[in-house]
């Protein structure tokens, strides 16, 4: 963050002219009216309606904006941009002619990038980030180390909104059903003006809104605003996946609206019930430093945790657990009744578990296992249940959390003072009165719940009874499609607002460029709803923090904006005072369904997540952690289930559930239980755009209100048709071959350096005169395995950092994914027992082999080796024989087989970093240690006269791994991070026994099995 | 050397039995062979038409394949990783290998003064050029940026760039571009006495001049024919090295590298025999077509075709010896990853490609140890085709070697587009075109050569040693 700058002024600028340039006419209006001390005619002095008119017309900013496709400001940016690009250009393009600056924007030097903080709101929580900006273009997305829920690390879905920022098929400009009212921004205003009107007389009965959930505090303070000018209003927030049955849960054990925080540096032994806490969950980035903390081993001495899972399908937390038992997601409830009952054993009382009977039939050993050692951990354990579980299941959990006096310890609580909870009662209410025609007025604010509402709530047909309809989004989806007006949503990286994350920690978001198509922020939209009239969002969120921030508010201000959060107030924890019957009819209700062997449907979160990123072409193509599909979403189900029904992976099946049924393709998972079928949310979008249309199939439409996580009585037909999935990896097993090297902690500390005696490495000579590498900075990293947990981030921070193309599905399932970085996923054990199935994930790279194979075969010599270690990839001189990868033992080259950005459109070109070349069709291409960041770092350290310090050079890669797993520097200093990691004796290179010596070396996996459940495993 | 000829037990030793059969003259040998190329004498046969309508169709799909290839790019290819190498090189090995026959028979048979092998020479050599001239199409197209393949050549340069001399590619470059030029020059040459004669038989303006400027002024004086011979047996010596050379050098594409399954020893000598196995199928498949068409079978006859069966039967068996060898040297090694890639080899996604392979290069050639098969057409056309298909899947087997490397994370199996296909069967058109034409419009035996052979040219009787080879061509000029 060393490049890091404060300059509010700039981004005021850009931002207040930015967010207020859809309403140009009307601030003028009110000035020119109010003081008119400068005036250009007579007529404009005057301001008749025939002038105004003459103006509206001549210079009616959304009809020149839409004409035109870019704004002067827009224009400028672009210019930047080409500017950029243009000296990176390789000498093939055509030469564009470039636009200098006639006037220097202050603190902008063209090359130098600089950063800003902004905050990414993510339903009730946050993400801190930090923003690389070229020229006025936001290019590459960090995580802000100084923000609680973040620390310098995002998620795959965070890092890749910034495609999300530039996608062409945004919405750009307000939009009219009725084709014959003009469909302007001044026109809506005008037009939402006449039904506040309406409204303020029936004091908001007819009108009803659906957001989003939120967790601003300015949005809660325009909510209270708009609620006091409606007080019968009803405003509800939908999310189709989110924590509400951890918050309804909770509020059934205690009463209280408080959220949980997991604190899991702090557990010893956690027990998670159906949760992907590392990767689906909300905060998974914090959860997955905070597991890796809890984790990490450097020396024998080190302690880790322990972790149980049971789930139903593998998730990557799974695949970290020490101990994993597979059942069906509806038998989960009734584990931990059962789980209580044993902690009842040993001397533990659960609050409401008492007198439930429990269904099923458990591993008693596994289950005392685990008993015994949460009983042994008291207030070092911590007990965790997916969202995808009822609320009955949180409120128990929570119950076991307190009586294991985990509760302040490895769990928090904290309330929501600005946050609009999701509810889907709440649609559904109000779904109910529009079909009643009790309401006149609908506005959505984002959410597309015509895609993604409850199978057995009809959304769509209801808002059509409703007189008025508003839809505030980023793109004309399915649910603008059916509205009357579309309001075009201005993205967060492009607008002011604030968002609070789960533990309290508030953040400004910070608008990084003007909006690129005049969309209007949420801020904005709900002011106008409020209050009738327009005000910038800038003007907005400095009003709400005006009472928050103490003391001279424009100097706290600036700081809170370049520090990108303010912790305005200690995290609250609440302690919970619980409700013993309310836990027990609860829980007595949820167990009803256990021990039933019919198939279930469980539904979980994508790499689109929800069905919102669709139209992202990173995520579309980021293979799932586990499934390693890209493009879709399938069927998947176990390897006993694909034997007892005859089907095989590709193979389509007609998915039925609670009378709909949906088409899907079966993919065989190994470590999926066999009575449970997984299937992906947020495909089979029909109005996502280009990208995101037709891409996998809809599941929503099998999910109902009551089966909102999962539901039984599921079949599957066969079709006898098949269906191509693109899938990265074939291969599930290691075939006996030392890859990545896993051991038992108590094996580690009888052998410390068991991984490195797992292969024999004998001392090779090479062919060629070595070389010494004695000199200067040699570049190395190690990846701690047991850190990884094959989340994805690094591999979009890659792509984001060196402007990997995307090919698509078809490209991707002919092997060709550009993916520099990828993760190879292995299973251990026998499919056909999914629960002793593990599953271990590795990142892999360019290793910068010491005696690299690709060097010595390119007849060209466009692949060489640097004075610094590194294997340099040179894109001019590759004429794309390919021999290079055909001779790279790990097979980490990629090859443009195609010219993979011939089409890319010229927004998106905006998201390119100018740092990095984009390659040509024909040339081979490879991770670079993130060679231009070496550049820039010795440059810098140049300038400043200094030698480079460890920690100069951060890899993108390395920035973003949420769980610190890789070190990267120089390994010829000592002292540097990862001189000392390979230090250690869990350091092994993979395929030594070749010689090829490469620089990335990999830190062997280690798993703490409880010591009475590894006998059992063994027997 | 020299056995007794007795018919019945031996039937027919390269060195005593008659090598032309039906007792032609020089007048005749002249006539049947130059008539093929000249109109007045012989009409073209309409299914020489036909063919090269059939065959130049194909050659054109070839050429628009490759056309949209630089259009498009290698995608067009089922290329991937890590299978980045498949049907191009699969059929640029396929094709040198095919190569080698021509070479072997006119410059090491010669050496050894074989004269049987004055036969076959000429389409032989011709097969040779077409093989190599499709062998360089494919890896001259298969790089992803082919108007940058002159960086391949040691051409001084403004970015004092010379190419990369450890890579086994580019010794690829030297090892084949000389083959190529060499190969060329030897059938030029060994052409030019008998182009003299096509333009001394000419009828026509066009032929006159045309065989008159590619004869060179040859008029059959004794000084040329003697400068002559010494070039000849000078390129013969020097094409001899390169018969071994050149496939060893390609063999070193794979060799060299550190791939399971590639990286092994034995490769140069397997490879060699190889190409001299399916080069003789494709000999053996063009003499049987062409002496059945133009009535040759005097003089390319049933005994040639049975040496050349033993020479099939041989070398089959040297690479029969090396699939075991190479299985042998998986298990003795120890190393587990090579061991994985041959069992797989064997059993795995690509087993039915190996078994292919087997089954025409090892079993066919089997039936060959019989006398009767040896010398029945049908049962010899048939095996060699067999075995050039075998001989395709080989280096097939080979190169998807590729789709199992050291992390099985990148295993992905191969599976080849319509432009892999089109690349394939339009590489036959082009090489059947250029095979058609060559029969239409030169010699397709070295007529000069026969004539040597023929019992007139040596008037003190056969198996004295003494008018072996060309010693007697002097008198068969015309």
């Amino acid at each position: 963050m060393s490049s890091m700058k404060n300059s509010p002024v700039l981004n005021e600028q850009i931002s207040v002219n930015g967010s207020i340039e859809p309403v140009v006419s009307e601030t003028t209006d009110a000035s020119v009216a109010k003081d008119p001390t400068y005036w250009r005619s007579l007529a404009e002095l005057a301001d008749s309606p025939e002038y105004r008119n003459w103006r509206d017309r001549e210079f009616a900013p959304d009809l020149t904006d839409r004409e035109s496709g870019v704004s002067r400001r827009e224009f400028m940016t672009l210019m930047g941009a080409a500017m950029a690009l243009a000296g990176l250009a390789s000498c093939r393009r055509p030469v564009e002619k470039i636009i200098p600056y006639v006037i220097k924007p202050e603190e902008i030097t063209p090359g130098i990038s600089q950063h800003y903080a902004t905050t990414m709101p993510l339903g009730l929580s946050a993400c801190g980030l930090m923003v690389e900006s070229h020229e006025g273009r936001p290019t590459k997305i960090e995580g802000n180390p100084a923000h609680s829920a973040s620390r310098g690390a995002v998620s795959a879905q965070v890092m890749a909104s910034i495609l999300g920022l530039y996608d062409p098929d945004r919405s750009q400009s307000f939009l009219k059903s009725d084709a014959s009212v003009p469909g302007g921004a001044a026109d809506f205003v005008a037009a939402w003006q006449s039904i506040h009107a309406a409204h303020v007389a029936d004091k908001g009965a007819g009108l009803a809104v659906v957001c989003e959930s939120f967790n601003s505090p300015t949005l809660s303070r325009l909510h209270k605003q708009f609620m006091s000018a409606f007080p019968q209003a009803r405003w509800v927030a939908y999310e189709p996946i989110s924590d509400e049955s951890v918050y309804a849960g909770i509020k059934i054990a205690s009463g209280q609206d408080v959220i949980p925080v997991c604190h899991f540096e702090r557990a010893k032994i956690i027990v998670s019930l159906d949760s992907d806490f590392l990767l689906h969950e909300t905060d998974s980035v914090r959860n997955a430093q905070d597991f890796a903390t809890g984790r990490r081993v450097e020396n024998v001495d080190d302690d880790m945790s322990r972790l149980y899972v049971v789930e139903s399908g593998f998730t990557i937390t799974g695949g970290m657990a020490d101990h994993r038992l597979v059942m069906k997601s509806s038998d989960i409830a009734a584990f931990a009744v059962a789980l209580a009952v044993e902690l009842g054993k040993e001397g533990i009382v659960v609050a409401g578990a008492a007198g439930v009977s429990t269904p099923g039939n458990f591993d008693t050993k596994w289950l005392g296992a685990v008993a015994k050692d949460l009983a042994a951990n008291r207030g070092q354990s911590l007990v965790v249940a997916g969202a995808r579980q009822g609320a009955a299941v949180h409120a128990l959990v929570a119950s076991i959390n307190q009586s294991l006096g985990n509760s302040g310890a490895t769990v928090t609580y904290h309330a929501l003072p600005d946050a609009t909870l999701p509810s889907i009662a709440g649609l559904r209410d109000v779904v109910v009165s529009l079909q009643s025609g009790a309401i006149s007025t609908l506005v959505i604010l984002g959410g597309n719940p015509v895609y993604n509402s409850p199978a057995d709530i009809d959304f769509a047909s209801a808002m059509a009874k409703a007189k008025n309809t508003v839809h505030l989004g980023l793109h004309v989806d399915e649910t603008s499609a059916k509205c009357q007006w579309h309001i075009p949503s201005a993205h967060y990286l492009e607008a002011w607002g604030d968002a609070r994350s789960l533990d309290g920690s508030v953040g400004v978001i910070q608008p990084l460029i003007a909006p690129l198509y005049g969309g209007w922020s949420m801020v904005e939209v709900v002011g106008l709803l409020a209050s009738g009239k327009q005000t910038p969002g800038y003007e907005l969120v400095r009003e709400s923090w005006r009472g928050t921030l103490g003391g001279d508010f424009e100097k706290s201000w600036r700081k809170v904006v370049h520090d990108g959060v303010a912790i305005t107030a200690a995290p609250v924890s609440q302690s919970l005072t619980l409700n013993d019957g309310a836990i027990a009819s609860a829980i007595g209700e949820a167990v009803k369904g256990a021990g039933s062997n019919d198939l279930e449907i469980c539904f979980a979160p994508s790499m689109v997540f929800d069905g919102r990123y669709s139209n992202n072409a990173w995520l579309q193509e980021t293979p799932d952690p586990v499934t390693k599909v890209t493009w879709d979403n399938a069927a998947l189900i176990g390897t006993g289930l694909a034997k007892e029904l005859g089907v095989a992976t590709n193979d389509l099946v007609t998915v039925t559930s609670g009378g709909a049924s949906i088409e899907l393709p079966i993919l065989v998972q190994p470590g999926q239980g066999d009575r449970s079928v997984l299937v992906a949310l947020g495909y089979g979008r029909q109005a996502a755009g280009a990208i995101g249309n037709g891409v996998g199939h809809d599941s929503y439409r099998l999910r109902t209100v009551a089966g909102w996580g999962f539901v039984g009585g599921v079949t599957l037909a066969k079709t006898n048709r098949t269906y191509q999935l693109s899938i990265t990896q074939d291969h599930g097993s290691m075939v006996g071959r030392p890859i990545i090297r896993e051991g038992r902690l108590d094996e580690y500390r009888k052998n410390p350096k068991f991984a490195q005696e797992m292969a024999e490495t004998p001392n090779l000579q090479s062919l060629w005169t070595e070389h010494t590498y004695d000199s200067g900075n040699q570049w190395g990293m190690t990846i701690d395995l047991n850190s990884c947990t094959g989340c994805n981030a690094c591999v979009v921070a890659c792509q984001s950092e060196n402007n990997i193309p995307v090919v698509g599905k078809e490209q991707v399932g002919r092997g060709r994914i550009m993916h520099w970085l990828r993760l190879d996923r292995y299973y251990k054990g026998d499919s056909s027992d999914p629960s002793t199935l593990e599953m271990v994930h590795q990142p892999m790279a360019c290793q910068h082999c010491e005696m690299a194979p690709c060097e010595q075969v390119c007849p060209v010599a466009a692949t060489v080796h640097d004075s610094e270690g590194l294997n340099v990839m040179v894109y001019n001189r590759c004429i794309g024989t390919k021999y290079c990868s055909n001779n790279c033992p790990y097979k980490v080259r990629k090859f443009n087989y195609f010219n993979y950005t011939k089409d890319t459109p010229e927004v998106v070109k905006m998201a390119m970093n100018p740092d990095v070349t984009v390659r040509f069709r024909g040339v081979m291409e490879k991770c670079t240690y993130c060679v231009q960041r070496i550049g820039k770092a010795r440059t810098t350290a140049k300038l400043a006269e200094k030698d480079m310090q460890d920690g100069d050079v951060v890899t993108a890669c390395q920035q973003a791994c949420p769980s610190k797993a890789i070190s990267f520097g120089n390994i010829r200093d000592k002292n540097s991070a990862v001189a000392k990691a390979k230090k250690q004796d869990r350091n092994y290179d993979v395929l030594a026994d070749i010689n090829t010596r490469p620089r990335t070396s990999y830190l062997a996996k280690l798993r703490n099995p409880n010591p009475s459940l590894v006998i059992t495993a063994g027997a | 050397m020299s056995a007794p000829t007795t018919a019945n037990t031996l039937p027919f030793d390269p060195l005593d039995a008659p090598l032309v059969h039906g007792n032609p003259t020089f007048h005749t040998i002249t006539q049947d062979i130059s008539g093929i190329s000249e109109v007045e004498v012989r009409k073209t046969p309409l299914p020489w038409w036909i063919l090269l309508m059939f065959f130049g169709s194909l050659m054109l799909m070839f050429f628009a394949s490759i056309g949209y290839l630089f259009y498009e790019g290698l995608g067009i290819w089922g290329l991937q990783i890590p299978v980045a190498w498949a049907w191009d090189i699969t059929n640029f090995v396929f094709w040198v290998g095919i190569g080698h026959a021509g070479t072997l028979i006119s410059a090491i048979l010669f050496l050894f003064r074989q004269r049987w092998r004055t036969a076959i020479n000429r389409f032989a050599e011709a097969m040779t050029i077409f093989a190599v001239i499709c062998a360089l199409v494919f890896p001259t197209i298969h790089v992803g940026r082919v108007w940058l393949l002159y960086w391949c050549f040691p051409i001084p340069n403004q970015m004092s760039m010379w190419p990369n001399f450890r890579s086994p590619l580019l010794w690829d470059v030297f090892a084949v571009g000389t083959y190529f030029t060499v190969s060329l020059l030897f059938w030029y040459v060994g052409l030019i006495p008998d182009l003299a004669t096509l333009r001394d038989r000419a009828k026509n303006r066009a032929r006159k001049i045309i065989y008159g400027f590619l004869a060179m002024g040859w008029h059959g004086g004794n000084k040329q024919w003697k400068h002559y011979e010494l070039a000849y047996l000078i390129l013969a010596g020097i094409s001899t090295p390169l018969v071994l050379s050149v496939h060893s050098v390609v063999s070193f594409d794979f060799a060299v590298s550190i791939l399971p399954g590639w990286h092994t020893t034995i490769f140069p000598p397997y490879f060699v025999a190889g190409a001299i196995f399916s080069g003789f199928a494709m000999v053996m498949t063009l003499a049987i077509l062409a002496r059945k068409a133009y009535k040759l079978e005097h003089i390319i006859t049933v005994d040639h075709l049975d040496v050349m069966n033993k020479i099939m039967l041989a070398t089959g068996m040297m690479v029969g010896y090396a699939y075991g060898c190479e299985f042998f040297v998986a298990w003795y090694s120890g190393n587990s990853y090579e061991q994985y890639t041959f069992i797989n080899r064997a059993t795995g996604e690509y087993g039915w490609a190996y078994w292919i392979m087997v089954s025409c290069n090892v079993l066919v050639p089997q039936i060959f140890w019989s006398q009767k098969m040896r010398r029945c057409i049908p049962v010899m056309f048939v095996a060699s085709i067999l075995i050039n298909v075998g001989m395709w899947f080989e280096r097939f087997v080979i190169i998807m070697t590729l789709a199992h490397g050291f992390l099985p994370s990148t295993w992905r199996y191969f599976r080849p587009t319509i432009y892999d296909v089109s690349l394939l069967v339009g590489s036959f058109g082009l090489f059947m075109t250029l095979f058609l034409l060559f029969l239409r419009f030169l010699p397709m035996v070295a007529m000069s050569e026969v004539k040597g052979v023929l019992p007139q040219a040596n008037p003190h009787g056969h198996g004295d040693g003494h008018g072996v080879g060309h010693s007697g061509s002097h008198n068969g000029g015309h």
